[in-house]
């Protein structure tokens, strides 16, 4: 019977030696609707498995928000996501936070966040709700094929890969990848700021 | 669009250079008299072809110069330049046409001036046309538009020679076919393996590793152009032992390939009883090569023989690094290029690589053991490797989209449903390829022990029937075979069905009655087995044929406590009473011994009363049993002595 001491210790001692993916790095674009046949096809040309072909995925994700008040009076903002299958009926739920964009220097191909997610039963959505997190929005994602109920005429299109910290040289395995779809979709970073300025 | 312009017509005034004095003065020549110069002209006129022209001429300008002929007829004998002054209007027209012509030509949208073969001998009598038309006129304009003229066919002289030479060339690749071109051959290459350039070398790569493999030795090999001379040395220094030598096509490239992967391999696997002399089992394998390798081989086969060569290259690095860290009860021995692995007391797995790289010719002896190497075995060592590539490559797509890729199902769920550490630890155990591969031979081994245990029984005993259905689907460690005892013409009448199933080192038999056996690898214990099941179908069976024949079961035992102790299990017996119940018949069965089966009489028919007992009633307590010699019965078989028996026994009252 190990005592939870010790599973603190490994838990550390794991963090230590870097092997936690707790990175993302992200790039994202958009393609037209009319255009996702050739995309697809270019991608099973780059990607290794030709034989499975692209798997289909229909999920939901909820996006709550913890509000809290820290010491000094400043409001914080915790946002959780809780995406389930809704193809596959046991696989688990994922639990995610995902942090900020990290501003590092401009020259990095990517853009790089912190992100923790794990996998929890279907009881997370009560057990946030009870910790006070109020549920901001949801949406379905499907693909590739036809949506519930389509936002736009175009699909978004996200190449991001979990890694731990200190990897920079995936950002760059990443561009030179996105450089090979580069007139069908431009995968670029976003910089949210701006985005979140726009609105 | 017409133009106004000015035509001066002079003759030329500069007369020839005769002669150039010393001081710099020129002496022209004379100039030609009229009379001289019109000779000259007229020399240069052609009578017979004016005509023609003339016509066409006539046809092209009719419009123009209908009216001024019909004007001017009766007219041009009063005025000389008539004639001269209607040709300079041709020519002037001809002219204005012309440099539209080349106008538009220039501009390349509507008109495009491309040679044609036939024209430029055609426009030499064009321009001689015209010479002789302008004779009169001078040959100042003339001599500007044949210089043009001569201009556009020099450049299409050029093109021509240059179209000339490229189709000669290409005609000539054609015929010579026995060369084929280095492109297409280098085309052919690329369409079944992965080429790149490097600088001015072309590098090609002959290994698994975008399959999946994850060994470190590099399959990389050069494409080179093959040389001229070496064409042409080829047949006398062929291998090719008398005959004549076959025309080969002469490949345009050339394969180099690494030492370490020229030459032929394959892995070789044996299963062996013990042997004292572990050398022997060396020679035996190492000696026994495949044929040489062909120098002249085609490079599509060289590239085949070298990715094969570090396929078993890598399955045995494998092999060998499992055997020496895995602890097996006998460990594991690795010897030069083979393995020695346990399977079953008494028998020994040898994986042997064998790679010949040296073109010997001698032929080998083929060794003793390379009849019985196993080809299942060999193409399961194959599999197993491609396997372990395989799960490198495709890695389960994680549901929903963001989980994290990499974990198997097992492991996302391990966190929501609490999995203890004993669980994650048994998640993270593989079997690796020389476990697998010994389990495979083991239940090989088991399969052909099982199989000659039940061969010999069936050929053994005859009387009740044995027939064994193998189940044509299994797996390399599991195989399941349905056995059932019958007798021959009673087979509705009472049949035994047993299952077995045949593990790795262990067999399940599931009985009749429902009862699970579990036996280890010896092949004795499963003869044991059936000889008892045998013994319990004789005792069921009589028992449900005297049903049919209406006599009646008094008893039986399946576990008889009376008699000699058996050696093997428990003798049977039961009791069979006649329909009127004036026989009875006992039958007792045992595994070794058989069947022996004795009648009594119901009333005694030896009854004589004694002073213990004395009265008359007492004779139905039944007599003595006697014992039936069933060697001397007719029957084929002891259901049908049995049948007899009781057939002769019932009687008619």
């Amino acid at each position: 019977m190990t005592s939870p001491g010790s599973a603190m210790d490994s838990l550390s001692a794991a963090l230590k030696c870097n092997i936690i993916p707790n990175q993302e790095y992200l790039l994202q674009g958009s393609v037209l609707d009319q255009y996702v046949e050739v995309l697809l096809h270019r991608l099973r040309g780059l990607c290794d498995n030709v034989d499975s072909g692209p798997e289909s995925f229909h999920d939901h994700e909820l996006c709550f928000t913890l509000r809290a008040t820290n010491s000094s009076g400043a409001p914080m903002v915790l946002p959780l996501r809780v995406r389930r299958a809704l193809d596959v009926s046991d696989a688990p739920f994922q639990l995610r936070y995902v942090g900020q964009q990290e501003l590092g220097d401009k020259n990095r191909p990517t853009v790089v966040r912190s992100s923790i997610d794990m996998a929890c039963s279907s009881t997370i959505v009560d057990f946030l709700t009870e910790l006070g997190c109020r549920l901001d929005f949801e949406y379905i994602a499907r693909g590739p094929g036809e949506g519930v109920e389509p936002i736009s005429q175009s699909y978004l299109v996200e190449l991001s890969v979990l890694a731990p910290s200190g990897q920079d040289a995936i950002g760059e395995d990443m561009r030179v990848f996105a450089e090979q779809l580069r007139p069908l979709v431009q995968l670029e970073k976003i910089d949210y700021k701006r985005l979140g300025s726009m609105m | 669009m017409s133009y106004s312009v000015d035509i001066s017509v002079e003759a030329p005034i500069e007369n020839q250079i005769q002669e150039i004095t010393y001081d710099g003065t020129e002496i022209y020549q004379p100039p030609l008299t009229i009379s001289e110069s019109l000779a000259k002209y007229a020399q240069k006129i052609d009578f017979s072809r004016v005509s023609d022209v003339d016509v066409k001429k006539e046809e092209s300008n009719e419009d123009s110069k209908s009216d001024a002929d019909s004007k001017d007829a009766f007219q041009s004998s009063l005025w000389p330049w008539d004639g001269v002054r209607n040709k300079l209007r041709s020519a002037l027209q001809e002219v204005c046409v012309l440099a539209d012509v080349l106008a538009i030509a220039k501009e390349k949208r509507y008109l495009v001036l491309d040679p044609v073969q036939q024209e430029p001998l055609e426009t030499k009598p064009m321009v001689q046309i015209y010479a002789r038309k302008k004779a009169l006129a001078g040959n100042y304009i003339c001599n500007s538009l044949t210089f043009l003229k001569l201009c556009i066919v020099g450049a299409a002289n050029v093109l021509l020679a240059g179209a000339e030479k490229l189709k000669t060339s290409q005609n000539e690749a054609a015929r010579n076919r026995t060369t084929m071109d280095f492109h297409i051959e280098l085309l052919r290459l690329r369409q079944n393996w992965r080429l790149k350039k490097v600088s001015n070398t072309i590098i090609g790569d002959l290994s698994y590793r975008t399959a999946g493999s994850k060994y470190l030795q590099t399959g990389t090999f050069e494409v080179t152009k093959a040389e001229e001379e070496e064409k042409s040395s080829s047949p006398p220094s062929s291998p090719l032992p008398g005959g004549p030598a076959p025309v080969k096509p002469n490949s345009a490239l050339r394969v180099s390939i690494p030492s370490e992967l020229q030459g032929v391999a394959y892995i070789e696997v044996l299963c062996q009883k013990d042997q004292e002399d572990l050398c022997s089992a060396n020679i035996n394998l190492l000696g026994s090569g495949p044929p040489a390798t062909n120098p002249d081989m085609h490079w599509q086969q060289k590239l085949e023989a070298a990715q094969n060569v570090l396929f078993c290259k890598e399955l045995f690095n494998q092999l060998a690094k499992e055997a020496v860290q895995l602890q097996a009860p006998i460990p594991h021995m690795v010897v030069g290029n083979q393995i020695m692995a346990t399977v079953l007391p008494g028998i020994q797995l040898i994986i042997g690589l064998c790679h010949s790289t040296t073109g010997d010719k001698k032929q080998q002896n083929p060794a003793p053991s390379k009849s019985d190497h196993d080809h299942v075995l060999e193409h399961s060592l194959h599999q197993l490797l491609r396997e372990v590539h395989h799960k490198n490559t495709h890695i389960p797509f994680p549901h929903p989209a963001t989980g994290p890729l990499g974990p198997s199902k097992k492991r996302m769920i391990a966190g929501p449903m609490a999995a203890d550490r004993y669980e994650l630890l048994e998640m993270t155990k593989t079997e690796t390829l020389l476990e697998q591969i010994v389990k495979q031979a083991q239940h090989f081994i088991m399969r052909m022990r099982t199989e000659y245990v039940l061969d010999t029984i069936a050929k053994e005993i005859r009387d009740p029937l044995i027939s064994s259905h193998w189940n044509t689907l299994n797996s390399p460690t599991q195989s399941c075979v349905k056995i059932n005892i019958s007798t021959h013409g009673y087979d509705a009448v009472c049949r035994t069905p047993l299952v077995i199933h045949v593990g790795e080192k262990s067999l399940k038999c599931i009985c009749r009655d429902g009862k699970v056996m579990n036996m280890s690898y010896e092949p004795q214990e499963l003869r044991d087995l059936i000889m008892c099941h045998i013994n319990q179908h004789q005792i069921l069976a009589v028992q449900a044929l005297a049903k049919t024949m209406g006599w009646q079961a008094l008893g039986n035992s399946n576990h008889l406590g009376t008699g000699s102790v058996e050696p093997l299990g428990n003798a049977s017996s039961c009791l069979l009473s006649s329909p009127t119940g004036d026989r009875i018949i006992a039958v007792r069965c045992e595994p070794q011994a058989g069947t022996q089966v004795s009648v009594a009489h119901s009333p005694r028919s030896d009854f004589f009363p004694s002073r213990l007992v004395t009265e008359r009633k007492w004779e139905h307590l039944g007599g003595q049993f006697r014992d039936v010699r069933l060697d001397k019965m007719e029957g084929r078989n002891f259901l049908h002595k049995m049948e007899l028996l009781m057939a002769s026994l019932t009687s008619n009252s």
